[in-house]
């Protein structure tokens, strides 16, 4: 044995496989070939001894702008820079990748964006180790074979609707109503929103909700949320998506809109639903990796700051991209990005 | 004879180093004056182009907004031809020979710049991306000085990008500069013995300029910064580009 280390160190990497193959032919079994390649270069390293060695995690994220999860691309002083909640914790998964992998070099998250239904493609062809887009890992249909969803980073999550007319606002308010203390937001939004136009953003959690729930409406899927807002034929009466988001956009963005609130005023939210980091099923070593990161970060109070910093907090998003924001990876982004368009659901 | 000639050597030499701005040493220093020149006029030329377009740039209801790397490079060209004279197609044998080696790779980076904000550009829904003039210079100008041995960098008394802080140099012309009318001119001395230039050109706020950089002085503006609450024709910031005679 002592030999073959020797034999091994003189002959270097170079040309050690034909060596290897060569040598082997000489042994009695498999298993001593497979020691002595191991000896060299372990072939069965987990994914995280790939991420160590790479320096890098392949971390994917969306191109379709859920503010304030992911804000759009900016241009800054450094170069093209995303940002928003969902970067914030790819930061603090690189860095805790950094410690686990010993401090003497940054693992560097490198940013994927690509459109929201190509990330589940380019997970499964082993292009990204992991995806951060506001996944709701509870949501019935969201989940795909082969995929693992984490513990939540945001407990908030659920379906909120903004609407532009006040009349189909009052349309819920009456339903509400007519239940006389006997609260059930399905039935009030299922009656309320019977024969409207209703958006929701093709294959998130509100599409699917209103396949299962809401089949007395006019159901426009919408390949991304401002295509939804520019879109005036035909008129949309409600747009269904994530109750944070539209809190954001209502008041930052499109002032025009209006998030739909139950008769006291109080938030009108359709589901409960928690978001989750997104790995390969098979990948358990980076799956408790995750879990014990995120329950770290829950305990010590890191993520709700982080929660209140993106969602309650008075900011520019522009200036936070500058100081805090990461680069990304621009192939798979088509070259002009397009918000895509809106198109009647099909098969209702 | 021999002795006639050691002693012809020896008092040219003495001349030569006793006299460093003789004729034959100030033409080096000219061109390398003038480059500089070109070089800060090139740059601002390409953030006047992109303020130009601004609009375009920001227009939330169009995708593609056409402004590519090959219509801005256009728009330089024609803009540097119209203030210099210059042809950045076909440049003059007239011109310095660095300035011939230093614009094509000014106008190179500035052009990689526009390329790679294209997919910032061309986003629809979105309105303000931070594609300013400001923005744009400090990558173009990085990008240049990391491929040349000739720095160019955007400062200012009170720059909102951190690594625009001036040097102490820079400071000390600044603070002349905030002082004084405004001059079109660049500010150029040698320093370090006369191995390196220094020379610092002024840029002044237009009217454009103070939706983001007016009154109120301290409201944030669209990025997030608090307002200068600067009046059109203040002091903005300047070119600084630092030549050493030597290349290195």
């Amino acid at each position: 044995m002592r030999r073959l280390r020797h034999l091994l160190k003189e002959y270097g990497s170079q040309g050690i496989v034909p060596f290897l193959i060569a040598f082997g032919f000489f042994l009695q079994g498999c298993g001593l070939v497979f020691d002595a390649v191991e000896l060299v270069h372990p072939l069965a390293r987990d994914e995280l001894s790939a991420i160590c060695s790479k320096g890098q995690v392949r971390v994917g994220i969306s191109v379709e702008p859920f503010r304030p999860f992911v804000f759009p691309a900016v241009f800054t002083d450094e170069g093209v820079r995303v940002t928003g909640l969902d970067v914030e914790l790819i930061r603090e998964v690189g860095d805790a990748l950094t410690a686990y992998c010993g401090g003497q070099k940054p693992i560097v998250p490198t940013l994927h964006l690509t459109r929201y239904r190509d990330l589940f493609i380019e997970i499964n062809e082993g292009h990204l180790d992991l995806f951060v887009a506001s996944v709701g890992g509870n949501v019935p249909g969201a989940g795909s074979a082969g995929l693992w969803y984490s513990i939540p980073y945001f407990h908030n999550g659920g379906i909120g609707a903004m609407i532009q007319r006040p009349e189909v606002a009052e349309r819920v308010r009456t339903e509400f109503q007519h239940q006389a203390g006997n609260s059930d937001t399905l039935a009030a939004i299922q009656a309320g929103l019977s024969g409207l136009t209703v958006a929701a953003l093709k294959g998130r959690a509100s599409h699917l909700y209103a396949e299962a729930n809401l089949k007395n409406t006019r159901l426009l899927v919408c390949d991304s949320l401002p295509s939804a807002v520019e879109t005036k034929d035909p008129i949309i009466d409600v747009i269904l998506s994530q109750y944070s988001v539209l809190e954001y956009v209502t008041k930052r963005v499109w002032p025009d809109w209006h998030l739909l609130t139950r008769n006291d005023g109080t938030p009108l939210i359709l589901t409960q639903e928690y978001f989750s980091i997104v790995t390969m099923d098979e990948r358990r070593r980076l799956q408790w990796f995750l879990n014990n990161l995120l329950y770290r970060l829950e305990e010590s109070g890191r993520l709700e700051q982080m929660r209140r910093r993106w969602l309650e907090e008075d900011y520019a998003p522009t200036r936070r991209a500058t100081t805090e924001g990461l680069p990304f990876e621009v192939s798979k982004v088509p070259e002009h990005y397009d918000q895509g368009q809106c198109r009647f659901a099909t098969g209702r | 004879m021999k002795s006639r000639t050691v002693l012809f050597i020896t008092l040219s030499l003495v001349f030569f180093l006793t006299y460093p701005n003789n004729g034959w040493a100030q033409a080096p220093r000219e061109e390398i004056e003038k480059t500089a020149q070109h070089l800060a006029s090139l740059l601002n030329v390409g953030r006047l182009i992109v303020e130009r377009n601004q609009t375009r740039i920001n227009d939330p209801r169009t995708g593609d907004k056409g402004f590519t790397p090959e219509v801005f490079e256009q728009e330089v060209i024609d803009e540097f031809m119209r203030q210099t004279t210059i042809d950045l197609k076909q440049l003059s044998s007239h011109l310095p020979s660095l300035a011939k080696e230093l614009l094509p790779v000014l106008l190179q980076s500035s052009k990689e710049v526009v390329a790679d904000a294209q997919l910032v550009i061309n986003q629809r829904g979105i309105g303000y991306k931070n594609f300013v003039p400001a923005t744009f210079g400090s990558q173009a100008a990085r990008k240049f000085s990391n491929r040349s041995y000739v720095k160019i960098k955007q400062t200012a008394l009170n720059p909102r990008n951190l690594k625009n802080t001036p040097d102490e140099y820079e400071e000390n012309v600044l603070k002349r500069l905030a002082t004084q009318p405004a001059v079109d001119t660049s500010i150029t001395e040698w320093i370090d013995n006369g191995t390196t230039l220094r020379a610092v050109t002024p840029l002044y706020y237009l009217q454009d300029c103070l939706a983001c950089h007016g009154k109120p002085r301290g409201i944030l503006d669209i990025s997030g910064y608090p307002r200068e609450g600067a009046q059109e024709g203040d002091l903005a910031g300047a070119i600084s580009i630092q030549i050493p005679v030597n290349k290195q």
